[in-house]
């Protein structure tokens, strides 16, 4: 199996090398000191099984474990970890692959065995099941067969489009398979529902403005008017969208 | 790695006894016995009359005891959560006022039902003699039951001190992390695994020793350059510490395992979560007779990070400081958008070694 290996300390990631080598049927195709590099190596090398850090600075492993589920085919992954009580619990409930640091061979061999087993489908359901420790800092987006991480900051609104949900944000638009209602929860605090699909993120309202035949829509500070009637805010929705506005 | 429970420090907190417990009123009405007796033997001055002078002596404090043993059980609350000072300091007061408002009843009683003059003095008299022997009594009671609850205090406190000090020792994430690299080293450079064994070893020796006793500048610098080394290996460029501290006094005195633990939360927190490092800078100059460290370092912002652990560790040091100190010593915490600073102030004291 191609194994790629994510984890910020290079001697963690020396380790865990050295132990892949030893077994004769598995190869160290890429090592990533990130999420981020993590998404894109994964994106490129198309490993098989990715052991994955959980504590790591900027996206964290079970952040990068939710993006990389987002591939057509997501490698299956295996989290390592020196102690930490939250995903140890998370993961024994649910029997997702995880080795403990200090990686012992044996149990490195296991895990990786148990990886080869399981389709990239049931991994995907395990995985989404995995609660995050908290919001993820960015959105993921499938473009062709490459990975886009966009930031929460960077984004303005989404829409929800018949199946998909259009991300709108300073570099353009994407689709991400994320539901509004998911995404809503998960980022209740800096976004506001304005009709049944689409949340804005409430840091990019300029104003709101009424226009001649009643109907109020939200100006943005980036793109400023645009009469499409993506932002007309629904009735339902007017009070609360007012209240989220006055609150910041 | 449990929290302190609440129930804890709010015993360190309560001063005064408990008032409403038959212990603490069997000890007042004891007290209140022997008071009597003592009065009743300074005053003696007709034979035989002895019984029945300390009986009418006690009739008068053992009441005063029980009626004082009932309003403070009924205000121990709300004297308490006036602060120490002015708990014993409002004691003091409503007893007072209890004790002269009984002596004024006893005199009103005597007076129209008093078939022999009990009391020989005249009104103003009696109450001012009643008045400045309760204030004597009721001040060395007062002093005597803050000094005892200090005394508990400290025990308390000491115990807590003890126990999450245990408790604050060495993160595990941070011990298996290191045998993670150990173990790695061991392969591609032997030399470099065995120095890192050395030194985990003389930390952990140096956690072990505890942290009740105060030990020298030098040495706890010593032992947080040992903890940087160890992260170091982990953390390669990521990790730099600006050590300042060429003006601090060597020999001066410093409750033990105090910077190493700090400079492992800064790590924990700071460092480690930003994806190009940071430099942690220790700042140290002695300022008259106090000493002041200065631990800052830069944390990231996109996350909230308020777990456990660096609070526990930072409770213990203040729980320390305190317990060293007093009101001497400060343990100070600021956070101003993307850097964190712990600051310590405590008396400069030199060893005698």
């Amino acid at each position: 199996m191609k194994v790629l290996i994510v984890d910020d300390e290079k001697p963690a990631r020396d380790r865990l090398r050295q132990l892949v080598d030893d077994f004769d049927v598995h190869e160290v195709v890429g090592e990533a000191a990130n999420g981020e590099q993590a998404i894109a190596l994964a994106t490129s090398l198309k490993p098989d099984v990715v052991l994955l850090d959980i504590r790591m600075p900027g996206i964290d492993g079970i952040e990068t474990a939710h993006h990389l589920n987002a591939m057509a085919v997501p490698p299956a992954v295996v989290f390592t970890t020196a102690y930490d009580e939250y995903a140890i619990d998370a993961f024994e409930a649910r029997a997702i692959g995880y080795v403990l640091k200090p990686v012992r061979h044996e149990r490195l061999e296991r895990a990786l065995e148990h990886a080869a087993r399981i389709t990239g489908k049931a991994l995907n359901a395990l995985t989404a099941e995995t609660p995050l420790k908290s919001r993820r800092q960015h959105v993921c987006a499938r473009v062709g067969d490459e990975l886009r991480l966009i930031p929460i900051g960077a984004i303005s609104y989404f829409n929800a489009d018949q199946k998909y949900v259009c991300v709108h944000h300073e570099k353009g638009e994407d689709l991400i398979d994320d539901s509004l209602k998911a995404l809503e929860d998960e980022f209740a605090d800096d976004f506001v529902r304005i009709h049944r699909g689409a949340l804005v993120a409430i840091a990019e309202i300029a104003r709101l403005d009424k226009s001649a035949d009643g109907k109020t829509r939200v100006v943005l500070r980036e793109t400023g008017d645009d009469e499409s009637d993506e932002l007309t805010i629904s009735r339902r929705h007017l009070a609360n969208v007012r209240r989220r506005l006055k609150g910041r | 790695m449990a929290a302190i429970p609440d129930s804890e420090t709010t015993e360190t907190q309560a001063y005064l006894p408990d008032f409403c417990a038959a212990g603490t009123v069997f000890v007042v009405v004891l007290i209140a016995e022997l008071v009597a007796i003592l009065l009743t033997l300074a005053a003696y001055d007709t034979p035989g009359m002895f019984l029945i002078e300390l009986a009418r002596t006690s009739l008068f404090i053992v009441w005063l005891a029980v009626l004082g043993s009932v309003v403070m059980c009924l205000f121990r609350d709300r004297l308490e959560s006036a602060g120490k000072t002015r708990a014993f300091v409002l004691s003091f007061i409503v007893l007072e006022v209890l004790c002269v408002g009984l002596a004024e009843i006893a005199f009103q009683i005597t007076s129209v039902y008093g078939e022999s003059v009990i009391i020989q003095d005249s009104h103003s008299r009696y109450l001012l003699r009643t008045f400045a022997i309760s204030s004597i009594v009721i001040a060395l009671a007062m002093r005597y039951l803050y000094i005892s609850s200090e005394w508990r205090r400290s025990i308390v406190l000491e115990a807590q001190a003890r126990i999450s000090a245990l408790q604050a020792l060495i993160r595990p994430h941070f011990l298996f992390n290191s045998m993670n690299t150990i173990a790695s080293l061991t392969r591609t450079d032997p030399r470099q695994a065995e120095e890192a064994v050395e030194d985990l070893s003389d930390l952990l020796r140096a956690n072990l020793g505890g942290s009740g006793a105060r030990t020298s500048i030098k040495e706890e610098l010593e032992v947080a350059a040992i903890y940087q080394r160890i992260e170091k290996l982990r953390l390669g460029d990521r990790l730099n510490v600006r050590w300042n501290v060429a003006d601090l006094p060597m020999r001066a005195l410093i409750p033990s395992l105090t910077i190493q633990p700090l400079l492992e939360n800064a790590i924990y927190h700071g460092i480690e979560l930003l994806p190009d490092g940071g430099e942690v800078t220790v700042t140290g100059v002695r300022d008259g007779k106090y000493i002041d460290i200065t631990m800052a370092n830069p944390v990231a912002t996109d996350r909230e990070r308020t777990t456990g652990g660096n609070k526990m560790a930072l409770a213990n040091i203040r729980q320390r400081f305190e317990l060293a100190y007093g009101a001497r010593a400060t343990v100070d915490v600021e956070i101003d958008g993307t850097n964190y600073s712990v600051r310590l102030r405590f008396p400069y004291e030199q060893s005698q070694a």
